[in-house]
């Protein structure tokens, strides 16, 4: 046998030995993982839901972590993303059948054709504007002229800067927006590569945590109950599957509610979520839930049409939306209102 | 073997009608100055150049292409260096026993001389070796006909004295039919039975000088420079390289071309090898 | 002997002094949030400590050897094929040199859509970066081949399959193993792109979400660190292969 085949021989034993590490290191020795593109259920097998490690996203795995606790098993495979465009781009392939996501982009996805529908909110409130502490700025209007960072055009905290400004009269033109990936925002902001983030937390109470960072403005002081990211389930999943979006949404309901119920709720969810989860600083999280208690809050997470409405009017007005579908084409409100009286968890 | 017609060479008319036999077992040597189209005629005779007019052929079969019966041996060393100099002797050998090409390729490495490189790589060897090695890989294919051109063009001058007499022992044990092209005069008449002058382009044969000395030869023995000076005269210098006038003289049988024209046919038709 | 320590002992140096200078440049610039070297090394040791590390290796290098493995075997042939028959090289070539110089992370939405989130859509990144580089270096290494063999090979009444299997196959490999060796730096850097496509794990993976984590650069350097290493180690492994007999003579020494 030549040297050359030798190593092609040896090359192709390496590998096989390093396939076989990787599928029962990391795909729990299931090698239909490897091309994992069907989102559909077979037999048990779990619906995914996809988030962003953000607060915005909790109760999504939060009601994971309290089922798995309770019944001793879930009923959907929760999927960790890094940003947005990745968690659309595996909506539009059909490899989510539901995930969290900002309300503009799925409304702005809706106008665009993707057979997709709003049926549950996130949370309310739960977004700020910082800057830094030493800065001069303590007002929105000493934000003239200044560079502010925002996650997306897409994003809800850019529909709420458009608003907070035109609360003090004046307009986008009068400051610098750039869009940024929310972790890279504190840095950003340390760094004083910018004068001003907003996006969702946590990544707004780190800046406070870390000492160097002020709150400029809070949602609920410019638009109270602002939404930021909803519930979003494909069309398809819908049709064939609404058993399931109803536990979804109900079971998202309850753990918003349970998680309002106390304090102690909320850091035991801060604790499994952070670490089981999101890979984030426990500590982060529980200032994010309870300094000030109100900074976010889950519950009236039912769908309402007039929440949407000045969405769609300010969505409008930044040209992200042409007011060519209405609150029927991109909501479905059936699942929320079915799970209108539920209790929330008993404990987990 | 016979070789008429003119050549190719583009829009360069580089052979004029060539007419040449060669017999069995005969070292021939091609002489002339550069760009006579030595090498051309060699590549046709070899298969490896079409000629635009007549037909060369070998054994009385015509060449239409590269043949390991007649196996070329060019300057630039063609040696595989992914291979073992025992491989590359290996390589052209026809045998299938394993036991036959066994002995054949251990008998050219010693004909050449380079018993105990046998597991050797061709980076590890001089230019002189590497040339013995194609010799020898030549050889073990067991060609009718060897065609050599200006084989040792690129070696060190003693290197080249050296592989000339070691050429010439191979081949009075192997006695193969060898054409073998060189600028270098003495180095035909040291190796040749018939030495063929070639002139200037579009060149003809201009002379055919038999080498009747007994081998192995010395250079400096006066027949031998005698065939050397002659050898010049027909090219038209004189023994220190200094041109004469243009002398037509030439010292044996000579074929000429019918017409000057490049459209025309050779005159002569091809005969059959005589075998020895 | 002598001449062995300080061959060492010269790039060590090095590193060290740029290990010193690093943590000078940190501390001097009383940053908060780029780690030092003795951070970085306790991230590291805490992510092993977790079990994470070696997982997280093992399928970076998964990822990484499958694309690539894959684009060997396709890109080798492809190479010869248009190395050896002209018409195919002008017929495909202009493709080629189009889609070359696009970057692999402009592919990634494409290989999300076609791929969905699951371990194929890296290695189709991956595969797609290693692809030109080796059918490139296929196909210059045949026309490379120096004319002397072929003839000599025809000559020996060589023809066809077994001309390319005896003759241009191993004339050509110096040039493709170069190849192969830029190619495989090239997917090692690109792993880190690939991995950002919501995988969840593997060292791409670890840098992009201990950022999403908030402060957790060491761990992001760590990545960095553990990803130069093991680039290293794969470049050596690729440099000892050319010390095959069958290629060496391709290398100068």
């Amino acid at each position: 046998m030549s040297k050359l085949t030798k190593v092609a021989l040896g090359t192709l034993l390496a590998w096989i030995a390093v396939a076989a590490l990787h599928a029962r290191l990391n795909l729990g020795l299931d090698p239909a993982a490897l091309f994992n593109r069907s989102n559909q259920a077979q037999g048990t097998a779990q619906f995914r839901v996809g988030f962003l490690p953000v607060t915005c996203h909790l109760t999504c795995p939060v009601t994971d972590w309290i089922n798995r606790n309770s019944r001793g098993k879930g009923f959907y495979e929760p999927v960790r993303f890094s940003g947005f465009p990745e968690i659309k781009e595996s909506l539009i392939s059909g490899y989510l059948p539901a995930t969290f996501m900002l309300a503009p982009m799925a409304m702005a996805l809706r106008q665009q054709g993707v057979p997709i529908k709003i049926v549950y909110l996130g949370h309310r409130d739960g977004t700020a504007m910082m800057v830094r502490k030493d800065s001069q700025i303590y007002s929105v209007r000493d934000l003239r002229g200044k560079r502010v960072a925002i996650p997306n055009r897409f994003s809800n905290q850019h529909l709420l800067f458009r608003k907070a400004l035109r609360q003090v009269g004046m307009s986008i033109e009068d400051v610098e927006m750039v869009e940024m990936p929310p972790p890279d925002m504190p840095a950003a902001l340390y760094s004083k590569a910018v004068d001003a983030i907003s996006s969702g937390e946590p990544f707004m109470a780190q800046t406070e945590l870390d000492g160097y960072g002020r709150v400029l403005y809070q949602a609920k002081d410019v638009w109270p109950d602002f939404i930021s990211c909803v519930l979003v389930v494909s069309q398809k999943t819908i049709d064939e599957n609404p058993e399931w979006v109803q536990e979804l949404v109900t079971g998202i309901a309850r753990s918003g509610l349970w998680m309002q119920e106390g304090m102690d709720h909320r850091m035991a969810a801060a604790d499994a979520v952070a670490t089981q989860y999101y890979n984030q600083d426990p500590r982060l999280l529980r200032f994010v839930l309870s300094k000030p208690p109100d900074r976010v809050h889950y519950d009236k997470l039912s769908l309402a049409r007039a929440d949407f409405a000045e969405i769609e009017a300010l969505a409008r007005e930044a040209g992200i939306l042409d007011g060519s579908i209405t609150f029927e084409d991109y909501a479905d409100v059936r699942f929320s209102e079915q799970a209108h009286g539920a209790k929330p968890w008993e404990k987990p | 073997m016979t070789f008429p017609g003119k050549a190719p060479g583009r829009d360069v008319h580089v052979l004029e009608a060539i007419d040449l036999e060669v017999r069995e077992g005969e070292f021939i040597c091609i002489v002339g100055q550069s760009g006579c189209g030595k090498s051309t005629l060699l590549n046709i005779v070899g298969g490896f150049l079409p000629a635009s007019k007549g037909t060369a052929r070998i054994d009385g079969q015509p060449v239409t292409g590269p043949d390991p019966k007649h196996i070329f041996i060019f300057q630039e060393n063609a040696v595989f260096p992914w291979l073992t100099v025992e491989e590359n002797i290996g390589f052209g050998v026809k045998r299938s026993s394993a036991k036959e090409r066994r002995a054949l390729i251990h008998h050219y490495i010693e004909l050449v001389g380079l018993t105990g490189f046998e597991k050797s790589y061709p980076r590890e060897l001089s230019g002189g070796m590497k040339q013995r090695v194609e010799i020898a890989r030549a050889l073990a294919a067991e060609p009718d006909v060897l065609f050599m051109d200006e084989p040792f063009g690129a070696l060190d001058y003693l290197t080249r004295l050296r592989l000339r007499a070691e050429l010439i022992r191979i081949w009075q044990q192997e006695r193969k039919t060898v054409l073998f092209v060189t600028h270098d005069v003495e180095e035909a008449v040291q190796l040749a039975d018939r030495v063929v002058v070639m002139g200037k382009r579009p060149s003809r044969i201009r002379a055919i000088v038999p080498i009747d000395v007994q081998r192995p030869r010395d250079l400096d023995d006066p027949r031998c420079r005698r065939l050397r000076d002659e050898v010049f005269e027909v090219m038209g210098f004189d023994h220190s390289g200094q041109r004469r006038e243009d002398a037509a003289s030439p010292a044996a049988a000579l074929q000429e071309g019918t017409s000057e024209e490049s459209s025309s046919e050779p005159a002569v038709s091809p005969v059959s090898v005589w075998p020895r | 002997m002598k001449d062995r320590y300080t061959a060492a002992l010269l790039p060590l140096g090095v590193i060290v002094g740029f290990i010193a200078v690093w943590h000078l440049l940190v501390k001097l610039s009383g940053s908060d949030i780029f780690p030092t070297p003795l951070e970085v090394v306790t991230g590291t040791v805490d992510l092993a400590r977790r079990g994470v590390l070696f997982k997280y290796i093992v399928a970076s290098l998964f990822r990484v050897s499958t694309g690539y493995l894959l684009a060997v075997v396709i890109g080798i042939p492809f190479g010869l094929v248009l190395g050896w028959f002209s018409r195919a090289r002008a017929a495909f070539n202009p493709m080629i040199q189009i889609l070359r110089p696009i970057s692999p992370i402009a592919w990634i939405p494409v290989a999300i859509l076609w791929f969905g989130v699951s371990d194929a859509a890296p290695v189709f990144l991956i595969f797609l970066a290693s692809l030109f580089p080796i059918t490139t270096a296929a196909m210059a290494a045949v026309q490379n081949i120096q004319l002397a063999y072929i003839r000599a090979a025809r000559n020996f009444g060589i023809r066809g399959l077994t001309l390319f299997r005896k003759v241009v196959f191993p004339a050509a490999l110096p040039q493709i193993l170069t190849g192969l060796r830029l190619a495989l730096g090239v997917a090692w850097l690109v792993v880190v792109a690939a991995e950002m496509i919501a995988v969840n794990s593997g060292l791409g993976y670890l840098i992009i979400d201990a950022r999403n984590a908030g402060k957790r650069y060491d761990l992001v350097v760590a990545g960095m660190v553990l990803i130069g290493l093991i680039g290293l180690g794969l470049d050596y492994l690729m440099r000892r292969l050319e010390t095959l007999d069958e290629v060496r003579w391709g290398f100068s020494r």
